[in-house]
């Protein structure tokens, strides 16, 4: 939009931020209804085993204890299952667990003590069945099978030139495949071809607000005070499971402290429903970090890239076998493996493109949303193996990169939308900052230092997202903007308040962002994607639009002119030299309360079946990275000297916030890249408690850690486009490709631990 | 075991409390004082949300028990504005960005201030030290570092 860029340069004070400085704002976890009662939930301490038996008689007798759960509760259900797509998680363990944590039964108690010691008294008789531990294991003829029948749901649909199908095979809950050209003929005919397996690792959200939910349920209808980072799935979700109305279930959002998509979909939520309507009281279940560990990671994966190359450097063709460990029930994994099977091309022009994507069920914490998810996995393996086939071919990686990057206005694939960033030149700006051209005389022995770029791509905006919005502009010009983004820390408030304010003329902190509540906020699809700014944003411009124009047709009508006559300035109509101050015009018409003008405003990614995954990207979320690292050879220590990303924004809204969403999500990178993991050992969680999962620290920064931001234009209001995702993409390539660079060995396993490099170093030799 | 009568101020004001040997500072600022800014993610003394000062030293109010507060003052995140002004560390976190979802801040906060109450001229290294004890998931730690760059600059301390 012209004119619209300049006054985003300007810094802004984050709305949220004054409550969140003083411990004002107000979190789920903060919340307490009259009367509510507190839950805890017992978990199997199995890997998979059918349920003989449970006896939850004493339990139930104990004193403050009003309500005890089980699977015989939920077989009750209309509907007891969730899941995204493909249903096939219990509202609690209904005749199987199939991972150590899966919830068995849950108690009720006037607080959280009695509740615990309550669980001590719940006799389970269990029949335990093998577990299946490995996408290998999960995959091999006659491996325990996780479901016997069948299970809910419908693939997720996808454009003509791929493929979405549902549990094809024993294990596997879903498979993605997608076919451009003839990879085979085209890598057959290829000067080179190399084929590379890597190996992605096993990491949770951490967020540091635990999963927290209060229900209340009484004849009028269910109320759910909610973490979740989506009020919409989770109403509908709630509804179809207890086979009620959705407008007789109401969501209530707060601040949320940290998801990254661990709060995403429905999880416990139900299972908190359950417990109210049975106990008639409202009750709280407030999970612990030890639990939370166990409810959902990011996926795991194994990925087979072959990659044809001509003698001169010219990419041909990719075909990927990539295989995506779900653990123990669906989750996001259907959205996620279609990602991760699409993503995988990167951002580079191909001749042909066939990837096979699978989503294997092991008896392990179920995997779904995390940040970029997809584009993590699909990046750390496309990213390595650009780098490795450049070294291979003996051509400087980033010259390699820069002869085969898309170009703007190039579709990523057929059917797609174009690449909307320049690729290439902030390439050579995050190269100059990490020194990629000027290096500096190596560090003493046993040390080596290398550096290593990548570029991280995902599409973004979600595949057929769909926003609505609502902005009320009071008698006094004040306005609340409504919207079902739930602020998660992205810093969504301020940047969709700034929008509506920018074209309202209306001071910032006139603005508010009005609290959530599905009964009254208009729909969207949920906080995901990076779409809060460019969706939601984007329904909020048009709704702000609509009251404006609404207003100017009754300042018009009160002044008795043409609405383009009018210049509105500060809630103030200036017609010529006379200016006439909106609240008196609103005074002397309407009388009583004044009134409000109610501008409605609504986006919708269209579907299209030539698209390769049912709708053309909204925007392109790239992420550039530069990595210097030493490697002590000796002990194989790596320590990352610099670490430079660069994420585009379009038209920054919030500048401050968009270099905070980079750095924050580069570092969650950098810690998996090198040593966090939700470690196993065999089939039982090696790791799952605060205190020997290790996240970064500030003291893990790298020595010089910078994330910056640059401004492409995007289609989003005053041409911006989503970034939070962004910083997850590229970072352990990058790094993986400077140890490369360091001492000559490849790590194709993350995180790049110092017996993994010795071994690397070893076994080059 | 019965409860233990224990006095103490919390952000200056005087309190007399009864509480039960087993209970813990943080679940006394948040259900007995309604002091809800002092924030509880791990609950095992790792993640340092809960951070409050006792006679200004940071201490994870999670895992400190309601007792041993006898005759200590507590600062809490509730503690440090006056009125509608904030601390300069506040304005220091609101001017650099130095949040995003907010769980962790009111910790972080507390911890910046009772390090530059040590060293009111800390360099990159010894914040990073300090705010170990702290994990923010969520920024990347480096608008908090330059955050606590300004506060002291600005004579936080």
């Amino acid at each position: 939009m012209d004119g619209g860029y300049p006054p985003f340069r300007a810094p802004v004070t984050a709305l949220d931020g004054p409550a969140k400085v003083t411990g004002a704002a107000r979190y789920t976890f903060d919340i307490a209804i009259p009367g509510m009662l507190h839950a805890k939930v017992l978990r199997s301490p199995h890997p998979h085993a059918r349920i003989v038996s449970i006896d939850a008689s004493q339990a139930e007798a104990l004193p403050g204890v009003v309500a005890v759960v089980t699977g015989a509760d939920a077989v009750k259900l209309p509907d007891p299952y969730y899941g995204v797509a493909i249903r096939d998680q219990p509202v609690i363990a209904i005749d199987k667990v199939r991972y150590v944590g899966d919830m068995v039964a849950s108690v009720a108690a006037i607080d959280e003590e009695t509740a615990y010691r309550a669980l001590t008294l719940i006799d389970v008789e269990y029949e335990l069945l093998p577990p299946v531990t490995t996408i290998v294991d999960a995959l091999a003829d006659g491996a325990p099978l996780l479901f016997d029948e069948p299970v809910g749901g419908a693939p997720t649909r996808v454009g003509e030139a791929a493929v979405s199908l549902k549990e094809p095979r024993p294990n596997v809950l879903y498979e993605f495949g997608y076919r451009n050209g003839d990879a085979e003929a085209v890598l057959a005919a290829s000067d080179h071809v190399f084929e590379d397996r890597f190996v992605f690792s096993r990491i949770n959200h951490f967020h540091l607000e635990p999963h927290v939910n209060i229900a209340q349920a009484t004849r009028d209808g269910i109320e759910l005070w909610s973490c979740n980072q989506d009020p919409f799935v989770l109403r509908n979700d709630i509804a179809r499971i207890f086979g009620r109305p959705a407008n007789a279930v109401r969501i209530h959002s707060s601040f949320v402290g940290g998801g990254f998509g661990g709060k995403s979909f429905c999880k416990m939520e139900p299972l908190v429903v359950l417990l109210a309507i049975k106990a008639g009281r409202p009750v709280r279940l407030c999970l612990s970090m030890d639990e939370a560990l166990l409810t959902l990671t990011k996926h795991a994966a194994i990925l087979v890239l072959k990659t044809g190359v001509t003698a001169d450097g010219r990419l041909t063709a990719r075909h990927s076998e990539i295989f995506l460990d779900a653990g123990a029930y669906s989750d996001a994994s259907v959205t996620t493996t279609i990602k991760t099977g699409y993503r995988i091309g990167g951002p580079y022009r191909w001749e042909a493109l066939e990837s096979h994507a699978y989503a294997v069920r092991t008896t392990m914490v179920p995997a779904g949303s995390f940040r970029g998810f997809g584009g993590t996995q699909a990046s750390f393996a496309g990213e390595s193996q650009i780098d490795m086939i450049a070294r291979r071919l003996g051509i400087d990686p980033v010259d390699f990169r820069r002869k085969n990057l898309l170009t703007r206005e190039e579709p990523f694939q057929p059917g797609d939308s174009a690449i909307d960033s320049d690729l290439p030149s902030v390439l050579d700006e995050v190269a100059a900052r990490i020194g990629y051209n000027k290096r500096p005389a190596p560090p003493p022995r046993p040390k080596r230092r290398g550096w290593g770029l990548a570029i991280g791509l995902k599409d973004g905006g979600g595949t057929g997202n769909h926003s609505l919005a609502l902005v009320k502009v009071l008698t006094t010009g004040h306005a609340i903007v409504h919207a079902a983004t739930v602020e998660i820390g992205q810093g969504a408030t301020t940047a969709l308040c700034r929008i509506a304010a920018e074209t309202l003329g209306l001071p910032l902190d006139w603005v508010r962002y009005g609290d959530i509540d599905t009964e009254h906020t208009p729909l969207n699809n949920g906080t995901h994607v990076s779409c809060a700014t460019a969706v939601t944003g984007l329904a909020i411009e048009r709704a702000a639009q609509d009251a404006r124009r609404q207003i100017m047709e009754f300042a018009a009508a009160q002044l008795d002119c043409a609405p383009d006559e009018l210049v509105l300035e500060n809630w103030t109509v200036r017609r010529g030299n006379y200016f006439h101050p909106i609240d008196k015009l609103i005074g002397d018409y309407f009388g009583g309360a004044g009134t409000e003008f109610l501008g409605r405003g609504s986006v919708k990614i269209e579907y299209d079946p030539k698209a390769p995954i049912a709708s053309p990207a909204m925007f392109w979320i790239p992420c550039w990275v530069g990595a210097e690292v030493e490697v002590d050879t000796e002990t194989g220590k790596v320590e990352v000297t610099r670490l430079v990303a660069a994420a585009d924004s379009g038209t920054s809204i919030n500048p401050l916030a968009c270099r905070g969403q980079v750095e924050g999500a580069v570092l969650q990178a950098y810690g998996q890249s090198l040593f966090e993991e939700l470690r196993y050992d065999g089939a039982n969680p090696a790791n799952a408690t605060p205190l020997s999962y290790r996240v970064p620290l500030a003291s893990d920064l790298p020595r010089h850690f910078e994330g910056f931001v640059v401004e492409h234009g995007g289609p989003g209001p005053f041409g911006a486009k989503g970034i939070g995702e962004a910083g997850m993409l590229g970072v352990a390539a990058a790094i993986a490709n400077a140890i490369d660079d360091a001492v000559g060995a490849r790590l194709t396993e993350i995180p790049f631990t110092p017996e993994r490099v010795l071994a690397a170093i070893e076994a080059k030799g | 075991m019965s409860a233990i009568d224990i006095s103490l101020t919390v952000n200056g004001r005087a309190h007399r409390l009864s509480v039960a040997p087993w209970r813990v500072l943080a679940d006394v600022l948040r259900e007995e004082l309604y002091l809800t800014g002092c924030k509880i993610g791990c609950d095992q003394a790792v993640c340092g949300a809960c951070t409050v000062l006792v006679d200004d030293i940071p201490v994870t109010a999670c895992t400190t028990f309601a007792f041993e507060l006898d005759g200590k003052a507590v600062t809490t995140i509730e503690g440090l504005a006056e009125g509608e002004t904030l601390h300069p560390i506040q304005r220091a976190f609101l001017e650099y960005g130095a949040f995003q979802c907010g769980f962790c801040t009111p910790g972080m906060v507390l911890s910046v201030k009772a390090l530059l109450a040590r060293h009111p001229d800390p360099d990159e290294a010894l914040i990073r030290s300090w705010l170990s004890a702290n994990i923010c998931r969520c920024t990347g730690y480096q608008m908090i570092i330059e955050a606590a760059q300004a506060a002291a600059k600005a004579g936080a301390a």
